[in-house]
């Protein structure tokens, strides 16, 4: 009998839990990523800086090392919410260039090559789809993140005592809770980037271009129409003032943590809007 | 080079030129190079709706605006001065203290005056120019080299000159382009000049487009004068420096996307680079696409106050070249990467497969 005239039927044998087949998206991807050397490069430049941070931890907390040195200095030398600010700033933009390099190979290639039906045809739905993506990037992006970021902060607590942890816990809340909102923003950039457009290089260039192009046309109406709440469209300028409420740092001029929530939470539906008109199993031919 | 070779060079240009300016994929970059003209001229009508509107509530001569004198009772103030253009009351309460504030405001056709006055006598009054030619200028100085230069430019040229030859791999057409009987020189001389035409007279126009409009709503006398004076200087440094940087940046990423099967990490490094330039040490400031198109710019921006004080520290633009020295410099290390990419693509050999 030809193929063709083979009649198909759903499968209906046992099937793996749900969690399963979600995470064999991550599970598979998260192996290919790790065989690309500008990733692992990458991955590995992004952990110098933490490095650095926790050098100067060290130094903060060793007061014999700091006799003699300038009032000015030893209070430079402080850990406090602007040190986890700066060391937040700093590798966000190296989260970036990894989703960047990482993201665009996660959807781009399903979509050219038509392969978005196989997906979906499994027992697997668009959002365990995207969330599956997601989780790639998710686990990308923490070991340059969150996890540095509370490590810095346990050596800190270790080094300077129980006191100093139960003064300043919130900071290490404030890290985990601005890093985790980081990467939801910054995957699904790198996500829409990719379903957005099919080539590779170019959607690595628009996720380059999201956070840089944006944060320029920012300044841009700021200096123009001398406004400062231009910020709100500016990602990484919005999130910089949500980190500063998290960490008690004392925020620029212009609108509030709540506003630049808001803006950004904007942002991310418009960005899963993207995902959802493009990531449909169905293509039609003309 | 033959006449032969340069027609050929010419035929491919316009063929490339005209996808580059007319393709859909390229609208993006007519959004970059226009998006500073679009604010500037949102801001002049902006200025045109304020004056108008503050015409229509009355204006004071500039000499009746500068005889307020500190101290003065808000009775004597507005009995000389009139009825304000705005006028705004409300209880202000600071720890044990309570006062009742009035904001009023006047209006000379240039200068806006704000009056505070609490509990009926005059607590400060500020002048604020409603149009200020010099502080635009600064503005737009400002716009151009940091948005401009280093965000527009830049991204509009990765567009339009890695396409030429990545682009054409990811199309799987550019074994068209190298079966054609012409030499690789030829084709990659042609496929620059097309980039270059077209990201030149994008940013080129855009940036002339944004001078114009910044001038805009501006007081006619202080504007013919401008004009007399540096405009037409300034328009074309302007412009001049819009297509320098695309000579300078379409070569880099020309030469990248033929070398590099992801061009992405050159461009994000090269990005970081130019971007942090005013904070390299002087020497290695010399060494980037930047330093060079700046030194045609006329008026050098000011320092952003809201800047971190450890990067104020270590802000120290290196002193600028010569105009000469910049053109020259620049036109002989876009020669060089032309050059290195010529010796790459007489050995380009494609692999549909692995691109």
């Amino acid at each position: 009998m030809p193929v063709y005239r083979r009649g198909y039927q759903r499968y209906a044998g046992p099937v793996t839990a749900h969690r399963h087949r979600m995470l064999a998206f991550p599970r598979h991807a998260w192996k290919r990523l790790m065989e690309q050397r500008l990733v692992v490069l990458v991955m590995l430049a992004s952990f110098f800086w933490p490095l650095l941070c926790a050098v100067f931890v060290y130094l903060s907390n060793r007061a014999d090392l700091l006799q003699g040195f300038d009032k000015a200095f030893v209070a430079f030398l402080e850990v406090k919410g602007r040190f986890f600010l700066i060391f937040m700033n700093v590798q966000s933009a190296a989260a970036v260039i990894l989703a960047a390099l990482a993201g665009p190979g996660l959807v781009a290639p399903d979509l050219t090559n038509n392969a978005l039906p196989l997906y979906l045809s499994r027992p697997v739905s668009r959002f365990d789809y995207v969330l599956g993506r997601w989780l790639v990037l998710a686990a990308l992006l923490s070991p340059v993140t969150w996890i540095p970021g509370l490590l810095l902060f346990a050596i800190q607590s270790g080094m300077a005592g129980w006191g100093w942890f139960a003064a300043n816990w919130r900071l290490g809340a404030g890290v985990l809770l601005g890093f985790a909102a980081w990467i939801l923003l910054v995957s699904l950039v790198a996500l829409a980037g990719s379903a957005l457009v099919r080539w590779r290089i170019i959607a690595g260039a628009l996720v380059l271009a999201f956070f840089f192009v944006l944060a320029g046309a920012a300044q841009i109406i700021r200096q123009i129409l001398r406004t400062e709440w231009s910020v709100l469209m500016d990602p990484g300028g919005a999130m910089y003032r949500i980190w500063s409420s998290l960490l008690g740092v004392e925020a620029p001029e212009g609108p509030g943590a709540l506003a630049c929530g808001l803006a950004l939470i904007a942002m991310a539906l418009l960005l899963a809007w993207v995902l959802e008109r493009r990531l449909r199993p169905v293509e039609v031919v003309s | 080079m033959t006449p032969l070779r340069l027609r050929q060079a010419l035929t491919l240009a316009w063929l490339e030129a005209r996808r580059a300016f007319l393709s859909r994929r390229s609208f993006w970059v007519y959004l970059l190079a226009l998006f500073p003209a679009f604010v500037f001229f949102m801001h002049g009508i902006s200025v045109k709706i304020q004056r108008d509107r503050l015409s229509s509530r009355g204006v004071i001569s500039a000499a009746l605006m500068d005889s307020v004198r500190e101290s003065e009772t808000e009775a004597a103030v507005i009995a000389r001065l009139g009825k304000p253009v705005n006028d705004f009351a409300f209880d202000r309460r600071a720890k044990q203290d309570r006062a009742l504030v009035r904001r009023v405001n006047y209006f000379d056709g240039s200068r806006i005056l704000v009056l505070t006055f609490a509990n009926g006598v005059l607590e400060s009054k500020r002048v604020r120019t409603l149009v200020n030619l010099e502080e635009d200028r600064a503005v737009f100085a400002m716009v151009f080299q940091n948005f401009y230069l280093r965000l527009a430019v830049f991204f509009g040229c990765l567009g339009i000159f890695v396409n030429l030859f990545r682009g054409k791999m990811m199309d799987k057409t550019l074994h068209f382009w190298l079966l054609a009987p012409m030499r690789r020189e030829v084709l990659l001389g042609g496929k620059y000049l097309a980039g270059l035409l077209a990201a030149s007279l994008i940013f080129g126009l855009g940036a002339l487009l944004s001078f114009r409009l910044m001038l805009w709503e501006k007081p006619p006398a202080e504007l013919a004068l401008f004009w007399q004076q540096h405009g037409p200087a300034h328009a074309f440094a302007y412009t001049a420096a819009a297509v320098l940087a695309c000579v300078g940046y379409g070569s880099v990423f020309l030469a990248t996307g033929l070398l590099l099967r992801n061009p992405i990490i050159p461009a994000a490094v090269l990005l970081l680079w130019e971007g942090a330039n005013p904070f390299l040490p002087s020497m290695l400031q010399k060494l980037s696409v930047i330093y060079y198109v700046q030194a045609l710019c006329p008026v050098a921006p000011p320092p952003d106050p809201n800047m971190p004080a450890i990067m104020q520290f270590l802000f120290s633009p290196a002193n600028p070249p010569s105009r000469l020295l910049a053109v020259t410099g620049l036109l002989l290390v876009t020669a060089l990467v032309l050059w290195l990419a010529a010796r790459a693509v007489r050995k380009i050999e494609i692999n549909y497969s692995t691109d």
